[in-house]
């Protein structure tokens, strides 16, 4: 597809999706759109992937989801940050910036 | 990890409304792609389209949350479950007998291990058990008497606990019985005189009220513990039984407590025979109440000792300190006293030791017949997958995973195992009830074999492992369906699993040879014990009677003996009562020393010595071959007489006729006593064993006490209940303090004595007659299949000029191939093992020529009867149509 977007590495979809839900509850086409928006397009969401790693965040408890009317009264399977989702946001995101920090340490130094 | 648990059993439950959510979900998503690209100008399907393909394929995304949701497992195995269900639904004949097959086997095996566990690994009522031992002193001197027959003198008991640091407490305890006289009936009682630490070292407590302490263990305090069976017989059961009291041999004994079922110490299985004396078991628990003279006895060695192990101390640190305290307490032991050593017996060792060669024996041969419905089961199970070639090659050609057709066939055979092992589990409730009717009553704890967690876990762990034990080879080779062969429309992999076929049924028969073989030995051994001549009547009745505190010296206690069988003399009809302070096969006897003129006596000879009066001999149908019996005269302050049984003449007066000659009973400074009679060698010791020399003396001028315990003989020719009556009112009018205990025909002490051969005998023939059954149905299993798969190729031989007769040999001949291959192997191993069963048997050798030929010939019998029907199939296959058929 378009070369200029990045795809994104392994296991980095269920924490940007964690993010995009921390804010308030959506549903998943919206959840798709929001990344693609606050990432400016810079990289690219398979949408197909993106159900299956709803339902295993959902799995594992740190996403809940409910059916309910959306914006025109159609209804839709809205995601919510569960509490132990929060902590998991949260770990995650620090994991992240200390890889992304190291790594980026040892490309200015090298 | 439990809230994803919890969602995948949800997700499991809600399956299809997860689908139709997702459904919903995916559609809502592509609606408002679409509406997006829509909104961009873009004309409604070209929008739809693109949405779609933006999304990747809904299947495809379907597909990957369905496993995103960790239930793709669950689903395949629900979906073969249904699926085996079905498949076997279609095939009843086939499920019903693979299932039935299997549940023999579980059944057979569940129901011994129900009787394993209740004896041999279920934990014992006494605290931490393993931590209890005996403290036997055997003496190396004294002959082949038993080393449990040895507990110190009290006075040495008393040294010992005061020295020992081994064991946190030791206790002594003696058996003891009492009779119990009520209005309504007259009973002996089994019991144990115990001392104040008893109860603290079992470590039991009472059900209600208190148990014996050390306080109540002193001369004149008149208390008792009694067993839970005692209180509901007695007592009614009734919960203010503590303060009520029984009159034991005269004397009124309040109850203080009341022990709970289990608790059942000393029974006489937790000894070897005769050592507990003649109780069998506890009812009653006394204190010891020893006087100043009994503590201070060296000489009597008849405590009985149980200790528990101090924490960290293990029974061979036990063992050295009291063997060496022995050895220092010898010191102040005179003459034949001396010599005492120590022996230090786990409690466990003692209570199960025993019987633990039988629980093997038993669980081995059960094993044997699993294995054999197994390999059954197996058998089946292949002939089905060649019946399945076609559809498992649709299967496979349609894409099916190899992993995924083993899969589906082990599930079929799960299914069949665990089917099986439902009716498995029936099958061992009933087992167990007659395993318990057959009961030979010396198996400790059998009567309380159920089938509890344990067993109910054994028998489903075995219905798996033996589903996917018989199920694993035909899946692997059913899924190894070769697909371009199956194509070509061959279809035929028949010579692989035929092979293998015929290979189990061979190892089965040789499994089925080896349990006939052990069973046809053990039948051989039973009929020659059934067949030993006892010596003595069976019709005899015996009963025991103990006199009471009340009599005191010797000559009330003989005035009672003289009155009582004066009484029982005078019933109706004729008869002849004696007494005897020992019967045969009691287990029980009295060893002792004796001297035989002009004979070379040697130092420390032993022979049991028995007490009897005059007409016992008569009474119990004993022949006397030479001289005479004993008769009144040879009462108190007659001359000294004795007899002695041909064993003993030929043994120690050689060729010379003893009726005259002389002898010493007890040590070298009695005096001499005249030979008079020589009577007939009875088996007084067990049934299994030749006739040892024996000596007998009249009761009335024996040196020794008999603790007033003796057992009364009467032979009549009224019925037993006839004699029983009489003596009892005989008793009865004698001194009414008294009763009887083990009232019995001697036919049913022989019984007794034989009970345990005939449990393992009986078993053991079930098992094989189960072997033989499973061994005949999988022979006629498989030659039915091989049949009917190659009827194709007997039409053709019958085109081709092969008589009927031709056919019908054929069929034989593969039949009584396999049996013979297996026979063959099956005899090899029965002689190679032959040590296995060495110990049971009696009177025939491990390699007895009666059953190797019996068994080959019952085996090749029931193989030809197998033949029979697919023999007669093949011999009616009609040419023609089983050639335009194929």
């Amino acid at each position: 597809m378009d070369e200029a977007r990045l795809e994104l590495p392994q296991g980095t979809l269920d924490l940007l999706i964690l993010k995009a839900v921390a804010l308030e509850p959506m549903h998943g086409w919206a959840i798709s759109e929001r990344l693609q928006q606050i990432s400016r397009d810079a990289v690219q969401v398979q949408q197909g992937s993106l159900y299956p790693a709803l339902h295993r965040l959902e799995r594992r408890g740190w996403v809940k989801a409910k059916w309910a009317m959306s914006e025109n009264n159609r209804r839709a399977k809205y995601y919510e940050l569960t509490a132990s989702g929060r902590k998991q946001l949260a770990a995650e995101t620090a994991t992240w910036r200390r890889l992304t920090d190291a790594v980026d340490h040892i490309l200015r130094m090298a | 990890m439990l809230s994803d648990l919890l969602y995948r059993i949800h997700a499991l439950l809600h399956r299809d409304r997860m689908e139709t959510d997702l459904q919903e979900e995916l559609q809502d998503h592509v609606e408002r792609e679409a509406q997006k690209h829509g909104a961009a100008g873009m004309a409604a399907d070209e929008a739809m389209r693109r949405a779609k393909m933006t999304l990747g394929g809904i299947d495809q995304v379907r597909q990957q949350t369905r496993e995103a949701r960790g239930l793709q497992w669950m689903e395949d195995v629900l979906q073969d479950l249904r699926y085996g269900l079905r498949v076997l639904a279609k095939n009843p004949a086939f499920a019903i007998v693979t299932a039935l097959t299997l549940a023999l086997g579980v059944g057979a095996c569940t129901a011994i291990f129900s009787v394993v566990n209740a004896v041999l690994i279920r934990s014992l009522p006494y605290g931490n058990a393993e931590r209890l031992v005996n403290v036997f002193t055997p003496n190396p001197h004294m002959g082949d008497v038993p080393a449990e027959a040895w507990g110190p003198s009290y006075a040495d008991f008393f040294d010992l606990q005061r020295q020992m640091h081994s064991f946190a407490t030791m206790a002594a305890f003696e058996p003891a019985s009492y009779s119990s006289v009520t209005e309504r009936k007259a009973v002996r009682l089994g019991a144990a005189r115990v001392d104040g630490w008893f109860f603290s070292t079992l470590q039991s407590s009472p059900e209600l009220g208190r148990v014996i302490d050390v306080a109540d263990d002193a001369p004149g305090r008149h208390v008792m513990v009694i067993s839970h069976g005692l209180w509901q017989s007695m007592f009614g059961g009734r919960r203010d039984v503590l303060g009520k009291s029984l009159r034991l041999n005269g004397v009124s004994y309040e109850v203080i407590g009341v022990m709970p079922t289990a608790f059942a110490y000393p029974h006489e299985t937790d000894f070897p025979p005769g050592v507990l004396g003649k109780i069998g078991q506890t009812d009653l628990w006394i204190p010891l109440a020893l006087s100043p003279q009994q503590k201070a006895d060296r000489d009597n060695f008849t405590a009985n000792v149980i200790a528990r192990l101090r924490p960290g101390v293990t029974v061979r640190e036990a063992q050295s300190e009291m063997s060496a305290l022995m050895l220092s307490l010898d010191l102040l032991h005179v003459g034949s006293m001396r010599g005492f050593g120590a022996y230090v017996k786990v409690f466990r060792d003692s209570a199960v030791g025993p019987v633990r060669r039988l629980m093997w024996l038993l669980l081995g041969s059960v094993s044997l017949v699993l294995l054999i419905a197994c390999g059954n089961a197996a058998n089946l199970l292949l002939a089905r997958a060649a019946a399945r070639t076609h559809e498992l090659g649709v299967r496979a050609t349609l894409g099916a995973a190899r992993g995924r057709i083993v899969r589906q066939m082990l599930t079929e055979s799960l299914l069949l195992g665990l089917g099986g092992g439902c009716i498995g589990i029936a099958l061992a409730y009933v087992c167990l009830r007659g395993l318990l009717l057959l009961s030979p009553g010396n198996i400790p704890r059998l009567e309380e074999a159920t089938i509890d967690g344990r067993v109910l876990c054994f028998a489903f762990a075995t219905a798996v492992v033996t589903s996917v034990a018989a199920g694993i080879l035909p899946a692997l080779l059913a899924s190894r369906v070769n697909l371009l062969v199956y194509l070509k429309g061959a279809g035929s992999r028949g010579a692989v699993g035929n092979h293998l076929r015929s290979g189990l049924i061979v190892g089965q028969v040789a499994l089925v040879v080896i349990l006939l073989g052990g069973a046809g030995l053990l039948l051989r051994s039973y009929v020659k014990v059934e067949g030993v001549q006892t010596g003595f009547s069976a019709a005899t009745v015996s009963m025991d009677v103990q006199v009471d505190a009340k009599y005191r010296t010797r000559e009330q206690i003989t005035a009672f003996y003289r009155e009582l069988l004066e009484k029982v003399q005078q019933i109706p009809g004729g008869s002849a009562a004696g007494l005897t302070n020992a019967l045969p096969l009691s287990h029980s006897e009295n060893v002792s020393g004796f001297f035989v003129e002009g004979y070379a006596n040697q130092k420390e000879q032993l022979v049991s010595d028995r007490y009897v009066t005059p007409r016992y001999f008569e009474a119990m149908d004993i022949p006397v071959v030479a001289g005479r019996a004993f008769d009144d005269g040879d009462a108190e302050k007659r001359p000294l007489v004795v007899m002695i049984n041909e064993a003993f003449a030929k043994r120690y007066f050689g060729g010379r006729n003893p009726v005259g000659l002389r002898m010493k009973t007890s040590g070298p400074d009695n005096p001499w006593r005249t030979v008079v009679g020589i009577v007939h060698s009875v088996q007084e010791k067990s049934l299994e064993a030749a006739p040892t020399p024996e000596v007998y003396e009249p009761l009335l001028q024996t040196a020794n006490d008999t603790d007033g315990e003796v057992s009364l003989v009467v032979r009549s020719v009224l019925s037993s209940d006839q004699v029983i009556a009489f003596a009892r009112a005989a008793l009865r009018a004698v001194d009414p303090d008294l009763a009887f205990g083990n009232v019995q025909t001697m036919g049913a002490l022989v019984t007794q004595a034989t009970a345990e051969r005939r449990f393992q005998t009986t078993l053991l023939t079930v098992f094989a007659a189960m072997a033989m059954l499973l061994g005949i149905v999988g022979i006629y299993g498989l030659l039915a299949y091989s049949v009917r798969q190659r009827t194709a190729e007997i039409g053709l031989r019958m085109a081709l000029g092969a008589s009927r007769m031709d056919v019908v040999a054929a069929v034989l001949i593969e039949g009584l191939r396999m049996a013979v291959q297996g026979l063959c192997i099956g005899i090899a191993v029965c002689l190679a093992m032959g040590r296995v069963l060495a110990a049971s048997l009696y009177g025939v050798s491990a390699h007895d020529p009666v059953t190797l030929t019996t068994v080959p010939a019952l085996l090749l019998v029931f193989t030809v009867v197998a033949c029979v029907v697919p023999a007669y199939r093949a011999a009616r296959v009609d040419p023609g149509s089983a050639l335009r058929y194929e």
